[in-house]
C-alpha cells in the first residue's frame, strides 16, 4: 500500500463510485469526513445498545429461576459487553478514548416501564430505544432478550455487509454468539409457556415488547438509509428488515401458541 | 495519546527506477511499539514548506525477517514518494506511528490452506509481507500471486519473489500480469478485467480450494477481482481488501484548514471556561479544533469519540464565530442555541469564547 496516487487519471475512481460498485474501505485513513461520521454513529449506536442491553440484563442474573438460566443470563450480559468492547477498539482508531467513553452515560438507566420513548435517538446516548425501557422479572426478560436477540441477528446479517471492512469482520465474528443469546432465549420461552401461571405473564411481556422491538429498526422512509447506503454502509432498508424479523417472530411465536 | 515515534533509516535500497525499499531501526526502547503483524501498514509524518503531510506505507518485510522495511515507489507530483526517492538517505530519521492494519488472517502453524493474492503495482507490498510469513509459519500452506504491472521494469520486488518461488518449490506460484508487454502466454499480458478473472479460473485457480484471498491495488482492479471472486462462490469473509489510501479524500484537516485560512488566517484568540476556571490561549487557525487546542494547552476538556457522534465535548460558544464540521450529536435546537461539539469546531473569527460549563 502507498498513500500516494500511484496511477494515472485514467484508473482514478472517486470514492463514492468505489463505494457504490461494492468497494470497502479499510482503514480511518481511507474514509472521508462523512463516510467517517455515518460509521461513527453507526458504532456508537451498536456500543451503546451492547453496553445498556448488558447492563438492563445483569438484573436477570438474579431473577433466574434455575442455576441453568443463571448461567445463560451471565454469558449473555458477558459476552454484549465484550462485543460493545471490540467495536469500541475499533472506534479507538478512529480518535475514541475508550475509557472515557465507557464512563459516558449510566447504562443501567431506563425510564418508567409506560414512558412513551421517541424511537429517536436521546440525547448523546445512541442506544436503541428499546433499551431505555425497564425489565421487571425473569419471563418479561427472557421475551425481551428472545425478540429484540431476533431483531440484532437480522440487524447484524446485514451489518455484516458494511463497507468498513473491519467492522464487517467483528459483525460476522460476534453473530453466531447473538445467535446463541437469541436461541437462549427462546429456550427459556419454551420453558415458561409449558406452565399455564408463567404463559400469560408471558403473553403480556410478548404484547409489550413486539412493538419496542419493531421500533428499531427505524423509520420507513429514512434519509439516513438512503445515505448509508451511498456509502455502502447499509444494504437493505429498514421496512424490509423489520418485515422479515416480524414474519420470523411471528412465526416462532405461534409454534409456542403465543400471539 | 500522541503516537509518532522517531525511527532511523539504516539502508535504502532501489528496486526499481522509481521505488525504493527503507529499512528502518526504532529506538531500543520502542522496539516493542514496532512489532507488526504481516500486512500492516506505518505513516510517516513529514514537513514540506510548513506543512505537514502524512502518508502511509506498508511494511514489505516477513515476521521472521527481524527487520522493518517500506517499499515506497514514487509518485509524480507526490511530495513524500519523490523525497523519499531522491533525497532520504541512511542515517536520517524518520517520524512514524505504530503499525496499524488489519490486512492478514491469523496464522495456524499445522493448517493447510490455500491463499490467493492480487496485487496491482506498489499494492505487491503488504502482499509480500503476508506471502512471506505465511509460507514461513504455515508449512502445509500455499499461496497464489497474480501480480499485474505495466511492464518488466516497473515490478517491485521482482528478485525477492523469485527467490521466494525457488524457496518454496510448489507451494509458492507466481503469474505476471503484464499491460504493454507480450508475454508467451495471451492470458498473461494486458490489464486484470473480468473476462481475464473468467480465464484464470479457467484455467489457473481452482476457487472451491481457495480458503482467503488477498486483494490490493487500485480501486477499479479491486472491484473487478472483487466480484469475480464473489461470483465463483467466495464470501464477503474470504475476501480481504487493503485500499489504497491514495485518491482517497481521507484527510479532513486539508479542506478544512483552506477553509479557516480564507475565512481569515492567521491565529485565534482563545478563552475557555471549565469547571469554573477560564483560560486563555492563543491557537493557529490550520484546521485544528479548539478541543485539541484546549487539550494541548493542558486543559482538561472532556472529550469521548472525537467524531462529533457522543456530545461529550459538548460546549457553548459565548463570543466569535466558529465552524462544526460534522454533527450527528447535536439537535438544531442546541445548535441555534449556540452549542458546538468541540472536537470539530473549527474558529472563523480572530476571537473565540467558548464555555463547556453552560
Amino acid at each position: 500500500m502507498t498513500s500516494e496516487a500511484i496511477l494515472p487519471q485514467d484508473d482514478a475512481m472517486s470514492l463514492s463510485d468505489y463505494l457504490e460498485r461494492g468497494g470497502k474501505l479499510t482503514s480511518p485513513e481511507n474514509v472521508s469526513p462523512r463516510y467517517r461520521g455515518e460509521l461513527l454513529r453507526l458504532m456508537s449506536s451498536f456500543v451503546d445498545s451492547e453496553l445498556a442491553g448488558s447492563a438492563g440484563f445483569a438484573d436477570a442474573i438474579n431473577w433466574a429461576p434455575g442455576l441453568k438460566e443463571r448461567i445463560a443470563a451471565s454469558r449473555i450480559t458477558l459476552e454484549k459487553v465484550d462485543h460493545a468492547e471490540r467495536v469500541l477498539d475499533l472506534m479507538s482508531e478512529f480518535g475514541t478514548d475508550k475509557t472515557l467513553y465507557n464512563k459516558t452515560h449510566a447504562w443501567s438507566a431506563r425510564q418508567p416501564r409506560d414512558a412513551r420513548i421517541d424511537p429517536k435517538r436521546q440525547g448523546g446516548d445512541m442506544r436503541l430505544s428499546v433499551f431505555h425501557y425497564p425489565l421487571e422479572s425473569w419471563p418479561d426478560a427472557v421475551v425481551m432478550n428472545t425478540l429484540m436477540g431476533m431483531g440484532t441477528v437480522y440487524q447484524l446479517e446485514e451489518q455484516a455487509l458494511t463497507s468498513y471492512q473491519p467492522l464487517g469482520e467483528i459483525f460476522r465474528e460476534i453473530l453466531p454468539r447473538e445467535k446463541r443469546h437469541m436461541e437462549l432465549g427462546l429456550e427459556g420461552l419454551q420453558h415458561l409457556v409449558e406452565d399455564d401461571a408463567t404463559r400469560a405473564e408471558v403473553q403480556t411481556s410478548v404484547n409489550y415488547w413486539l412493538p419496542r422491538v419493531a421500533e428499531t429498526f427505524g423509520p420507513a422512509q429514512s434519509d439516513r438509509f438512503e445515505r448509508m447506503k451511498k456509502l455502502g454502509l447499509r444494504h437493505t432498508d429498514n421496512e424490509t428488515l423489520r418485515a422479515a424479523w416480524k414474519a420470523d417472530a411471528e412465526a416462532r411465536l405461534a409454534e409456542l401458541k403465543l400471539g | 495519546m500522541a503516537r509518532f515515534h522517531s525511527l532511523e533509516v539504516t539502508d535504502i535500497r532501489r528496486d526499481t527506477r522509481d521505488a525504493v525499499v527503507v529499512t528502518l531501526k526504532p529506538e531500543e526502547t520502542e522496539v516493542d511499539a514496532f512489532g507488526f503483524v504481516q500486512g500492516q501498514y506505518l505513516t510517516f509524518r513529514r514537513n514540506f514548506d510548513g506543512e505537514e503531510l502524512r502518508r502511509s506505507y506498508s511494511i514489505c518485510t516477513g515476521l521472521d525477517e527481524g527487520c522493518l522495511k517500506v517499499g515506497i515507489k514514487r509518485v509524480d507530483g507526490g511530495a513524500f514518494s519523490t523525497w523519499a526517492n531522491e533525497e532520504l538517505k541512511v542515517g536520517d530519521r524518520l517520524d512514524a506511528m505504530a503499525p496499524m492494519g488489519r490486512f492478514f488472517t491469523e496464522l495456524e502453524p499445522g493448517a493447510a490452506k490455500s491463499y490467493l493474492g492480487f496485487a496491482g503495482g506498489s499494492g505487491i507490498t503488504p502482499v509480500l509481507s503476508i506471502i512471506k510469513t505465511v509460507l514461513a509459519r504455515e508449512p502445509h500452506s500455499n499461496f497464489t500471486l497474480i501480480y499485474a504491472n505495466r511492464q518488466t521494469s516497473s515490478i517491485m520486488f521482482r528478485e525477492d519473489l523469485e527467490d521466494l518461488k525457488n524457496r518454496y518449490l510448489g507451494r509458492f506460484s507466481l503469474i505476471h500480469i503484464l499491460e504493454t508487454e507480450s508475454q508467451e502466454i495471451d492470458l498473461f499480458t494486458g490489464r486484470i478485467d473480468a473476462e481475464k478473472m473468467e480465464m484464470l479460473f479457467r484455467l489457473w485457480i481452482d476457487a472451491e480450494e481457495v480458503d482467503t484471498a488477498f486483494i490490493c491495488g487500485p480501486e477499479p482492479m479491486m472491484l473487478t477481482i472483487a466480484d469475480s471472486l464473489r461470483s465463483h462462490g467466495l464470501g464477503d469473509d474470504q475476501i480481504r481488501f487493503e485500499l489504497f489510501a491514495s485518491s482517497q479524500p481521507g484527510r479532513t484537516k486539508n479542506p478544512v484548514a483552506s477553509k479557516a485560512v480564507a475565512a481569515g488566517s492567521g491565529t485565534c484568540e482563545v478563552s475557555v471556561t471549565l469547571d469554573g476556571t477560564t483560560r486563555n490561549f492563543q491557537m493557529d487557525k490550520n484546521g485544528t479544533s479548539v478541543l485539541e487546542a484546549a487539550v494541548a494547552n493542558a486543559m482538561d476538556a472532556p472529550f469521548a469519540c472525537k467524531a462529533g457522534v457522543c456530545s461529550t465535548c459538548r460546549a457553548r460558544v459565548i463570543e466569535g464565530e466558529v465552524e462544526m464540521e460534522v454533527n450527528h450529536a447535536l439537535e438544531d435546537y442546541e445548535v441555534r442555541a449556540g452549542y458546538v461539539l468541540s472536537c470539530q469546531c473549527i474558529p472563523v473569527s480572530d476571537k473565540v469564547v467558548i464555555s463547556y460549563d453552560e
